[in-house]
């Protein structure tokens, strides 16, 4: 019968297959303990990443037209909805200038300089997306030189899609909320219910159902579908306000003894062409 | 003959480089349509180009392994971050697509089902993988019928697509 591979190769490969488990798990814990690659991979990104930026450019036309034809599709419909919500829209950007005002007059005199809720956006664009089967990540076009820092919130559409996880010099790699990795999608929220307030922390992502789950809520507080969850801006990283999601399911765990909420990401994870980076003004 | 082997050595490496960030670009770009929940499909146009290099039996031409481990680094460094799982995935869809070549002969059909072999390695890798740096969390069900099937579905469409005019570009080569 005819080998496949001779013993040699066998015992190369099983050799092989150590040393690259070992240098996956070994990369992964490196990952996660430093705030900047080494200096190889950070000019390896870099370069790709300017290469990358200029291949982009006849795809994403591609994609971009794509996405207007399907856009031109709904205009009508979609037009006469906006227009009927516009005026609302109106009052209440005039509403909250009058807030702002008084809030920031208010910080004043009490001397505050800065709170959870103050942040500064950095716009930047995607270059590019991860083709893999788990991490799903995005490469934008702004790294440490626009003063970007791991572990930054991003936003795009109407609310937070994830985090920066790595800063080069001159592009980033954000970690989706629909990463499967283990802080991907880890962050303080505030659940906004008609009875109060429920603080409590992002802990997973249901691949299967793309939902957000808040998991070991113990609070009475009477939740229901529709109720928004914000950032609660603890921890300092993340400010506060940022639009998570809305509540879609309310469970009790395994053991009855506390309650798992299941949240809709109110941002479309599947198209996302330029975003937004939340720089915090606490401590600033 | 010393032409031939230049000529090898410079296309082919410049086209793998380019695939590798056409891939992600298309991801970026088609992403309303390849990340509309619940499918995950990825474009492979790097693995297809591999791929071809085995099928029209070029990998002699220059020095293809090197070409291999090169593009599943670069693809773990600019992609993940982590060093490994790609090039992993790379390296044990080429060796077996390679190792199975002479069971099969240069019909497209033929070509298709290696490729198609190659892919699944590829993509299962990627899976398993995700287990040792626990992230996995999606069942094997929904990987084979979201992941697997859609992203064969087009890739094996991209890989006929292209599979006469790399073979006619192979010749001229050799």
């Amino acid at each position: 019968m005819r080998k496949l591979f001779s013993s040699r190769t066998l015992v190369t490969i099983i050799v092989a297959l150590f040393i690259i488990v070992g240098l996956i798990a070994g990369s992964n814990w490196w990952a996660k303990r430093t705030n900047q690659p080494p200096f190889f991979q950070r000019f390896a990104n870099d370069l790709a990443g300017g290469v990358s930026r200029i291949i982009a450019a006849p795809t994403n036309a591609i994609g971009h037209s794509a996405n207007s034809f399907a856009s031109l599709m709904s205009t009508f419909s979609e037009n006469r909805k906006l227009k009927a919500q516009i005026d609302g829209y109106a009052q209440n950007k005039v509403r909250l200038q009058t807030v702002e005002a008084e809030n920031a007059s208010l910080k004043k005199q009490l001397k505050l300089k800065s709170t959870l809720t103050d942040y500064q956006t950095i716009a930047a664009a995607t270059i590019s997306r991860s083709p893999t089967t788990w991490q799903s990540q995005l490469v934008i076009d702004k790294g440490a030189q626009a003063g970007l820092k791991k572990g930054m919130p991003v936003l795009a559409g109407s609310g937070i899609i994830g985090r920066i996880t790595e800063v080069n010099t001159v592009n980033a790699k954000v970690a989706l909320i629909s990463d499967t990795s283990e802080d991907a999608n880890r962050f303080a929220v505030t659940l906004k219910s008609s009875t109060g307030d429920v603080n409590g922390i992002i802990s997973d992502y249901d691949s299967e159902t793309n939902r957000l789950v808040m998991g070991q809520v113990t609070a009475t507080n009477d939740i229901k579908k529709g109720d928004v969850v914000q950032t609660s801006g603890l921890g300092g990283v993340i400010p506060a306000g940022l639009f998570v999601g809305t509540v879609n399911q309310v469970v009790p765990d395994d053991y009855g003894l506390s309650k798992k909420i299941y949240i809709t990401p109110a941002a479309d994870l599947s198209n996302i062409t330029s975003v937004l980076v939340a720089v915090s003004q606490m401590g600033n | 003959m010393a032409w031939r082997f230049l000529k090898f050595k410079l296309i082919y490496p410049v086209v793998l480089l380019l695939f590798l960030f056409v891939d992600g670009d298309l991801m970026a770009s088609m992403g309303p349509i390849f990340t509309h929940f619940p499918l995950h499909i990825l474009p492979t146009l790097t693995l297809i180009w591999l791929f071809y290099a085995i099928q029209f039996e070029a990998t002699n031409l220059g020095p293809y392994w090197v070409y291999v481990v090169g593009i599943g680094l670069l693809f773990d460094i600019y992609y993940t971050g982590f060093i490994g799982t790609y090039t992993v995935a790379y390296l044990a869809s080429t060796v077996l697509m390679y190792q199975l070549r002479s069971f099969f002969d240069e019909r497209m059909m033929s070509g298709l089902l290696l490729f198609l072999i190659g892919l699944v390695t590829y993509l299962v890798v990627t899976y398993v993988t995700g287990f040792i740096i626990n992230i996995a969390d999606i069942s094997l069900t929904s990987f084979l019928t979201f992941e697997v099937l859609p992203t064969a579905v087009l890739n094996l469409a991209l890989a006929a697509l292209g599979y006469y005019p790399t073979w006619s570009f192979f010749q001229k080569l050799s």
